[in-house]
């Protein structure tokens, strides 16, 4: 066991994994913590804080995560290269560990000018491919990366993204192996609409016996509105709602059919992922709806989830 | 080359309002080839500033200069006797150019005309773009000769991020290409594909600005 | 120094110049407050000229060059109205409104307009005078 923790033992089990994204507020407003803390209880195995993500300076995700410990929740720390050095990473870490934090995803980070404060300074001192690699060394061979020894162990899940729906389409499963080499144990995708493409990249993965080498977690996100589609469309890099699924969410109308509609079509994507071949898991980001996670799970058959 | 623009007019203006007696200093060599601080920009800022202080400060006394290149003082030398005659002198050479000014004459009032941006090429007529940030440490010939510090705008070295969307920045795809992209196709190109395999370690930025302001010294140049 | 009356019309002397030619020739000369500026070619225009005659007393620079594809210099005419734009640019900052410099084109056989449109140019000058 690398972490101990639940999210390994699950996937490590072979069973179906299921993480939940969640937004923490943007102050310090632990209630607001609480409540989707208590959203989020018992319909998934593990919980991701983003870390000021899309470079809105949110409640940070080592405070998040501590509290989620506490709590008897499994937290999934999230980190960006954009806001911290080598030096404050470490820091993080060691902090995160000693107050129960068991993995860490391990972001690049959008670029501060997407946020609310574009006239900082950013840092990207590493990128996440070499944050995977300090982390395992850390973990495995108790070392900081400047060469010292960690007083005390590190047992960390080390995570990474994967985007298989972004340029250049070719070395994205590069990309992914060269994670997988510099020593990720699970990766949570983007969201995923074009599931032909998606599929494409799991062919790929496979024949690359990438699948046997690290966990992945398909991405899912679901759709409020054929309006929250076109959004997406033109705002977010590295993703893109495929026009069929544009219009069947204006053809569900407005207001609750339009969500019936999305958390219906996230269940079918789900379902459908889940019978790809290297697919161990789902990771489901319902951005400020994490209502959702419920429905979606109930719907997606993967509830109730398992205790191990 | 240094690659500079002109500052808006007002706020070159706004440290002239009490002036009497204007130099206004240019440099033909970078700041002259980015049509920003040439002989040709002197003039038209001369005459610019005339009318941009026609009210606030219409008695001022505008003397045009140009010189080969702002940042040796071999070149700045005959100026002296003008700088000292004058109250302000606007340099519209780069940053180097304006302190190189500075540090020869430090009686002297010396502003700013340009914003200096970056190293960087001509791309076409009227286009520049950034190329070298020097990071004190060249690793141009692990990436098919595209820089990743300084075209990409993370400086990963281990890209492309997940904002690569057609050979372009999330960042700006009107003006930045993906740098990773760039690199991916020119070391396809080259049959160089292989050396993204391996993970490029964490950089050394003591090399770079980071590490401090830096100093060449060439132990047998120096007499 | 700036804003009075006099208009500086700085023209390309294959087109312009042939109209002002024109003009004189029919006994229309033009009118005292305007000033006609040649030059060989609207490649040859650039801020400095526009700027120049502000400084000079011009209240308003009419710059006119040939029509594009019909310019000698095959981009003159481009480039002319480039630099308009750009002196223009620069006298906003300078405080001093834009509309007072204006670009046109025109051909050798216009001399009917370009009496109308130094009065339509005169026009926001002489309802500011009225004020």
């Amino acid at each position: 066991m690398k972490s101990g923790g639940k999210l390994e033992r699950i996937l490590e089990s072979g069973v179906f994994a299921v993480t939940a994204e969640l937004g923490p507020p943007k102050g310090p407003n632990l209630e607001v913590v609480q409540t989707k803390m208590g959203l989020l209880t018992g319909v998934c195995d593990a919980i991701n804080i983003t870390d000021n993500q899309t470079a809105i300076v949110r409640l940070s995700s080592v405070a998040a995560c501590a509290l989620l410990a506490q709590k008897g929740l499994e937290p999934v720390m999230q980190m960006t290269c954009r806001d911290r050095n080598r030096l404050a990473i470490q820091a993080d870490l060691f902090g995160a560990v000693a107050l129960g934090v068991r993995n860490l995803l391990c972001l690049t980070g959008d670029h501060q000018c997407f946020g609310n404060h574009p006239t900082a300074k950013n840092v990207y001192d590493m990128d996440s491919i070499q944050l995977i690699q300090m982390v395992k060394r850390m973990r495995d061979e108790s070392l900081t990366q400047g060469g010292d020894p960690v007083d005390g162990p590190m047992p960390l899940f080390i995570g990474g993204a994967a985007n298989p729906f972004g340029d250049p389409f070719e070395f994205r499963v590069i990309r992914l192996a060269k994670k997988v080499a510099a020593g990720v144990d699970f990766i949570q995708t983007q969201c995923i609409f074009d599931l032909p493409r998606f599929k494409e990249f799991m062919v790929r993965v496979v024949d690359r016996g990438l699948h046997e080498k690290v966990h992945i977690l398909a991405g899912v996100m679901p759709l409020k509105s054929a309006g929250a589609a076109r959004y997406i469309n033109n705002n977010v890099a590295g993703i893109k709602v495929p026009d069929e699924i544009v219009k069947r969410m204006e053809g569900a109308g407005r207001g609750k059919k339009a969500q019936a509609e999305g958390l219906k079509l996230c269940a079918e994507i789900i379902q459908e992922v889940r019978q790809m071949p290297g697919v161990h898991g789902v990771h489901i980001m319902a951005v400020e709806w994490e209502e959702a996670i419920a429905q979606i799970t109930e719907q997606a058959g993967l509830l109730p989830r398992p205790t191990i | 080359m240094i690659v500079a623009k002109r500052k808006p007019l007002p706020e070159i203006a706004a440290n002239l309002q009490s002036t009497r007696k204007l130099l206004i200093v240019g440099c033909n060599t970078c700041v002259a080839i980015c049509l920003a601080g040439g002989e040709k920009e002197v003039a038209v800022m001369g005459s610019a500033l005339h009318l941009a202080l026609r009210n606030t400060n219409p008695a001022i006394v505008i003397t045009q200069r140009s010189i080969e290149r702002q940042c040796e003082e071999e070149f700045n030398a005959p100026l002296a006797e003008e700088i000292a005659a004058h109250d302000v002198v606007l340099s519209m050479a780069c940053g180097v150019g304006v302190q190189t000014l500075a540090e020869q004459f430090p009686s002297a009032i010396v502003y700013p005309a340009l914003n200096t941006a970056f190293m960087g090429r001509p791309e076409e007529r009227g286009i520049w773009s950034e190329r070298c940030a020097g990071c004190g440490n060249c690793v141009l010939d692990k990436f098919g000769g595209v820089c990743p510090i300084a075209r990409c705008s993370k400086n990963l070295l281990n890209g492309p991020c997940g904002g690569s969307e057609q050979g372009k920045c999330e960042v700006d795809p009107k003006n930045i290409d993906c740098a990773w992209q760039l690199i991916y196709d020119r070391l396809s190109r080259i049959g160089q594909l292989d050396r993204l395999l391996e993970v490029e370690p964490p950089k050394d930025w003591s090399t770079s600005r980071h590490g401090g302001p830096r100093k060449i010294v060439r132990e047998d140049m120096v007499l | 120094m700036t804003e009075g009356n006099k208009i500086v019309l700085l023209g390309c002397a294959h087109s312009a110049g042939e109209v002002v030619a024109d003009l004189a020739a029919r006994g229309l000369a033009l009118p005292a407050h305007v000033e006609w500026v040649s030059v060989p070619c609207g490649s040859t225009i650039d801020e400095l000229l526009m700027l120049r005659a502000f400084e000079s007393g011009a209240g308003q620079v009419m710059v006119l060059a040939c029509y594009n594809g019909a310019c000698r210099s095959v981009d003159g005419s481009l480039w002319a109205e480039k630099r308009a734009r750009a002196a223009r640019a620069l006298l906003e900052e300078a405080g001093i409104a834009g509309w007072r410099l204006q670009f046109c084109n025109i051909a050798p056989n216009m001399a009917a307009d370009l009496p109308q449109w130094i009065e339509e140019f005169r026009e926001p000058v002489v309802a500011e005078e009225s004020k």
